[in-house]
């Protein structure tokens, strides 16, 4: 391979390397504002009434430090740690957050379904 | 090397030594708390209060969508039965391992009238001030946290502050109950008395509350205006204060000669929306004072001091229920007391005293309010006018100094504990503190007269 060729080709791994991280092409994730999470809510009509009567409380107001819903700038550190996680975090408390995020009714089946909601990851496989 | 600089080097060393041998203790002391397993042996999902200190794995969770529901399923429930709002009780009202039945879809408007509205009893407080703005109506106070639910609100005696104003439940005018047996009781000043007397600050032991009608004020305006001042003045002026303004309370900053002062005042003013929180901030502030001060209280107060100067008051106007309560993002444990008013000040004194010389690792405010008396025969203001006090520790610390150094300041001093916060009293206490304990215990025992209804927490301090 001649020097020229094996620039090229260090180039065109350059570029598959920074799509691959993109997300192949996708958009990086931007802050929302609080009215712009406040106006999320789950697909499922049951799920949506869990979420308005227990986690939106917080996680739509800035003050309460929580991450906001659907802010994937604030969700995908946390997303990165692990589904499993998130979910034993949740059902037992952590930092701010109260032990099953004041939502009493929820199964943890439903926790894993709203954590998913919040993280931006709804409809995800 | 010199003999000099060998000293030096060496008194260094042990400085920082010392240094880091304190920081290693706070570090050890505020760690995180252990946390009990998701699930139990039995696969049962754990459930614990806002602060963490109270678990418990409940064999069932019930949440009824419908007064109907909740009358199919309370008389065959697995006892205990314990009703949960949004679990904010510092003490052991909810644990059970039986039946817990949460009250969050039953939430909303039922209907209303002028200055008075029905509404479902697990409507988080939250979500009933822009419920009740929306029919240009508000409670008519609210208390320092509003993620509670309405019915675990007034369950517990959760109130605000103001000179002249009641705790939440005293402005019920009338509540719906679904008893244990699965019967449906309306009560009111007129229709079934003892039960309205008893069960309005109830406990969560006289049934479940279904609905509650509210008696409320036209939706106002309201300046919210947060100053720091000295804590002499503060407590000097304090019963000037507390009649000059609506609501007025103050959080005294221990280990610092300053207190913040906030009250509230009907306005015309225009809107000018609440800037985001420092609340938390300021705390922070507080703790990391305390982290490098703890043992130096002369410098812990200079360096507050020289943080606190200038610091211009905070203002906000807006409608009441968008104001009155606050985030608290900051976990923490927390007792109070209501004592009888005139009694304040100098158990206030006292207080601050004590954790000043003995309990250096305190960093929380400790916050003072006024409540007016009102009729509800387990109400900590009942036929009393009011000043409380509360201490608190942050969720990680040890809190044990409040019963040592506190309580017993607070019980001299004729207090009545919160029901939702740390203490230590039993029924026999409790009843030489309220005049229509042995009323209630005979209400509650007519309508559970298994004690499905107690838990072990319950049982000791119901009797």
């Amino acid at each position: 391979m001649t020097p020229l060729g094996k620039g090229r080709l260090m180039r065109l791994l350059f570029v598959l390397s920074v799509l691959a991280l993109s997300g192949c092409g996708e958009p990086p994730p931007k802050p929302l504002t609080a009215e712009q999470s406040a106006a999320l809510s789950p697909a499922d009509p049951r799920l949506a009434k869990l979420y308005a009567g227990s986690c939106k409380a917080c996680h739509t107001v800035k003050d309460s430090l929580a991450p906001l819903t659907g802010d994937r700038t604030l969700w995908d550190p946390r997303w990165a740690q692990g589904e499993a996680g998130l979910l034993a975090a949740s059902i037992q408390g952590k930092k701010g957050m109260p032990a099953g995020g004041q939502c009493f009714e929820c199964n943890p089946d439903d926790l894993k379904a709203l954590i998913r909601f919040m993280a931006g990851r709804e409809g995800e496989k | 090397m010199s003999t000099r600089r060998k000293v030096l080097l060496g008194g260094a060393g042990l400085l920082a030594l010392g240094a880091g041998g304190l920081a290693g203790r706070r570090a050890w002391l505020s760690r995180e708390p252990e946390l009990p397993p998701p699930l139990d042996a039995q696969g049962r999902v754990l459930w614990s209060n806002w602060a963490g200190n109270e678990q418990a794995y409940p064999a069932v969770r019930a949440a009824p969508a419908s007064e109907a529901e909740l009358v199919a399923l309370l008389p065959g429930a697995k006892a205990p039965i314990r009703p949960v709002g949004s679990g904010h009780s510092f003490t052991a009202l909810v644990p059970t391992d039986g039946t817990l039945f949460s009250l969050d879809r039953l939430e909303g408007l039922v209907r209303h009238a002028a200055n008075s509205a029905t509404v479902r009893a697990g409507t988080k407080l939250s979500a009933l001030g822009p419920l009740l703005a929306g029919i240009g109506q508000e409670m008519r106070n609210l208390p320092d946290i509003n993620k509670q639910t309405l019915a675990g609100a007034l369950a517990t005696g959760t109130h605000g502050t103001g000179k002249g104003i009641g705790a939440l439940h005293a402005g019920v005018r009338a509540m719906r109950l679904v008893l244990p047996g699965g019967e449906i009781a309306e009560c009111s000043a007129s229709e079934r008395p003892e039960l309205f007397h008893a069960a309005r600050v109830g406990l969560g032991a006289f049934g479940v509350i279904s609905e509650v009608t509210l008696e409320n004020h036209p939706l106002q305006r309201v300046k919210k205006v947060v100053s720091l001042v000295d804590t002499e003045q503060m407590l000097a002026d304090w019963p000037k204060l507390a009649e000059q303004h609506r609501n007025a309370e103050f959080l005294v900053l221990p280990f610092t000669g300053k207190s913040a002062l906030i009250t509230h005042d009907p306005t015309s003013e225009p809107v000018r929306p609440r800037p985001p929180d420092q609340d938390a901030d300021t705390l922070m502030d507080l703790k990391r004072l305390r982290d490098l001060f703890e043992f130096t209280p002369a410098l812990r107060k200079r360096a507050a001091q020289a943080a606190m100067v200038d610091i211009p008051p905070e203002i906000a106007v807006d409608e009441g229920w968008k104001l009155l309560s606050n985030e608290r993002p900051v976990r923490f444990k927390e007792m109070e007391y209501h004592l009888p008013l005139g009694q304040q000040v100098a158990a206030l004194r006292e207080v601050i005293r004590r954790i000043e010389r003995d309990a250096p690792g305190v960093f929380f405010p400790i916050e003072a309010r006024i409540i007016a008396p009102d009729d509800a025969w387990l109400s900590p203001f009942y036929q009393r006018e009011s000043g409380s006090i509360a201490v608190h520790a942050w969720y990680k610390e040890d809190h044990d100094w409040m019963f040592s150094l506190i309580e017993p300041v607070l019980r001299e001093a004729g207090g009545r504990p919160h029901w939702g916060k740390l203490h230590s009293l039993g029924a026999a206490e409790l009843k030489a503190l309220y005049p229509m304990f042995g009323e209630a215990a005979e209400v509650r025992r007519a309508i559970d007269p298994q004690g499905r209804m107690l838990n072990p927490f319950v049982k000791r301090i119901l009797g």
